[in-house]
């Protein structure tokens, strides 16, 4: 079984590779190359197929700000790395539902990955944070500041969209926006 | 206002390094100088990347969906899931605990059958050795069966059981098993020379195994014995040795004592591990120091190198037997064995003049 489903795995330095490059195509074939393994994992171990992609996607990210902070070095096999912080995550999950983490069903070597989804879970604080944020902005703060910091699009462009008069109205808008989106982020 | 619109939007061409560099240069003295813009540089700074990675995380789950939607994650969950059945459940998870208590049991059931086995064969030794307690002889009594007469020396009968015997006195008196004269009316003795004597029974006991011949000729003499009787207990594992006629030459075996009982627990015997033939039967068991400790008389069918032999108390009986006037030389108890400082080899080269093959006609 456990052939069947490695041989539609990516090597590990195209995975490297495609990363650092933001290639969506070997996202995909990482993406679907490994989720069996984790789906075998966390529903043999008291989880369904909604925990098993939700750890699995926060195992990838993980995997991605390793990659792209520059410090991934090959140590170990990509799979194992993947199959390790995945458990991690999950094993801490179960323990916050306070249901058992004894007698784990294990199906991969399992390497020391703490400090990575320590740096993780830091990282997926922020991202909470930033989404309640973005939620209580409201419309249409919402859309003009992910437009132009995360869409990147111009002043002008923004300008027409919302039928500002000029791009001035436009910038005092997006101050404003962005003021408040601060202040909801520094403050929660 | 219009200047912290203004502000903020040079801090975000800073900080995208779309500034020039001479506005740059005058932008990090500004920060230099005023404690304020440089916090608010620090902090805008930080609330950017914050936001950058939360797109860049927002963009790798929307990708990451997609490719999971690509995925028939119910067909994976039915494949790698818990299987619906216990027991297979159980088996996944315990591959490991239950090979090991599989291969205990398969080792236990081996064990149980081979103690099985060795029960099967203690059965067939009770009946080896009631066979023998009817005295029938047989195979497992080591009497030898001569066919023929052609090695005979006397050609008047063919010559129909052969055994093995030794001298209990230097007048001629023989001790040998029952079992290889008992179906005999005619039996000589022969010694290693090859002379020939003819002998009396003087006395049988079927119970013990034991018989005891009389050479007919007055004139016979032997020196005074080698070898003495122990009567006392021999320790296990001690090193024994027999001389017997399995074939028209003396041969020597060698051994070691393996239980203090015979078949099935027999008190009257020892057990030794020692390889006999048929023809050894009546031959004297002799410890290192020349002692006589018994007599051969059976072997195990089945496992080779069990033999037992008579214990050498129960000749006492026998001994007794002969009249005390017409016994010369006896073999004693009481005197230390002539050999008891010689090696083994040695020892042999003095017995063996006093060890007969016996010759059985009827």
């Amino acid at each position: 079984m456990s052939n069947k489903l490695s041989s539609s795995v990516p090597t590990d330095r195209e995975v490297v590779l495609g990363v650092l490059n933001n290639s969506e195509e070997a996202l995909n074939k990482l993406y679907t190359g490994y989720f069996p393994m984790i789906l075998q994992f966390i529903l043999n171990n008291n989880g369904d197929e909604d925990d098993a992609k939700d750890v699995y996607q926060e195992g990838i990210i993980v995997l991605y700000n390793k990659i792209k902070s520059g410090d991934f070095e090959l140590s170990s096999k990509l799979k194992t790395y993947i199959y390790s912080v995945c458990r991690r995550i999950w094993l801490k999950k179960l323990a916050q539902q306070s249901k058992k983490t004894n007698n784990i069903s294990d199906f991969e070597d399992v390497i020391a990955i703490e400090e990575d989804v320590e740096q993780h879970e830091e990282k997926d604080r922020q991202f909470d944070k930033m989404q309640e944020a973005l939620l209580h902005l409201g419309e249409p703060c919402k859309t003009i500041i992910q437009d132009f910091y995360i869409n990147n699009l111009s002043m002008q462009e923004i300008c027409e969209k919302f039928g500002y008069t000029n791009t001035d109205n436009a910038k005092t808008q997006k101050y404003k926006c962005l003021q408040r989106l601060k202040k909801l982020f520094f403050q929660s | 206002m219009r200047n912290e619109i203004e502000l903020e939007g040079i801090i975000e061409d800073y900080l995208n390094g779309k500034l020039t560099e001479a506005e740059a240069t005058a932008f990090e003295q500004l920060r230099l100088n005023d404690p304020t813009v440089d916090h608010k540089v620090v902090a805008h700074k930080v609330f950017l990347d914050s936001l950058k990675d939360y797109a860049s995380n927002l963009d790798l789950k929307n990708k990451m969906d997609h490719a999971h939607d690509q995925i028939d994650v119910d067909a994976l969950s039915r494949k790698l899931g818990p299987h619906p059945s216990f027991i297979v459940n159980m088996w996944r998870k315990n591959k490991s605990a239950i090979a090991v208590a599989a291969s205990f049991i398969l080792l236990t059931i081996v064990t149980i059958y081979s103690i099985q086995q060795t029960t099967e064969q203690t059965g067939s030794y009770k009946q080896m050795s009631a066979e023998l307690s009817k005295l029938k002889s047989s195979t497992t009594t080591l009497i030898r069966d001569i066919k023929s007469s052609q090695n005979s020396k006397v050609p008047v009968k063919p010559v129909k059981f052969g055994g093995t015997g030794f001298a209990i006195s230097s007048n001629g008196y023989i001790l040998t098993s029952y079992h290889v004269v008992e179906k005999s009316d005619t039996v000589y003795v022969q010694n290693n020379k090859g002379d020939l004597y003819k002998v009396d029974i003087t006395y049988k006991d079927p119970i013990n195994d034991i018989a005891i011949l009389k050479i007919i000729d007055k004139k016979f003499s032997l020196g005074s014995l080698p070898y003495s009787l122990k009567k006392g207990k021999v320790g296990l594992g001690e090193s024994v040795y027999t001389l017997g006629y399995p074939k028209d030459e003396v041969v020597l075996g060698i051994g070691y004592l393996s239980s203090q009982s015979g078949f099935n627990g027999d008190t009257l015997a020892y057990q030794l591990s020692l390889d006999v033939n048929p023809g050894n039967s009546g031959g004297p068991l002799l410890d290192n120091s020349g002692n006589v400790i018994g007599i051969i008389n059976a072997k195990e069918s089945y496992t080779d190198g069990a033999t037992f032999a008579v214990k050498a108390k129960f000749l006492q009986e026998a001994l007794s037997s002969i009249p005390q006037d017409s016994i010369v030389g006896r073999i004693s108890s009481v005197r230390k064995s002539k050999l008891s400082k010689l090696e083994p080899s040695k020892q042999v080269s003095k017995i063996q003049d006093y060890v007969f093959m016996i010759k059985g006609y009827n």
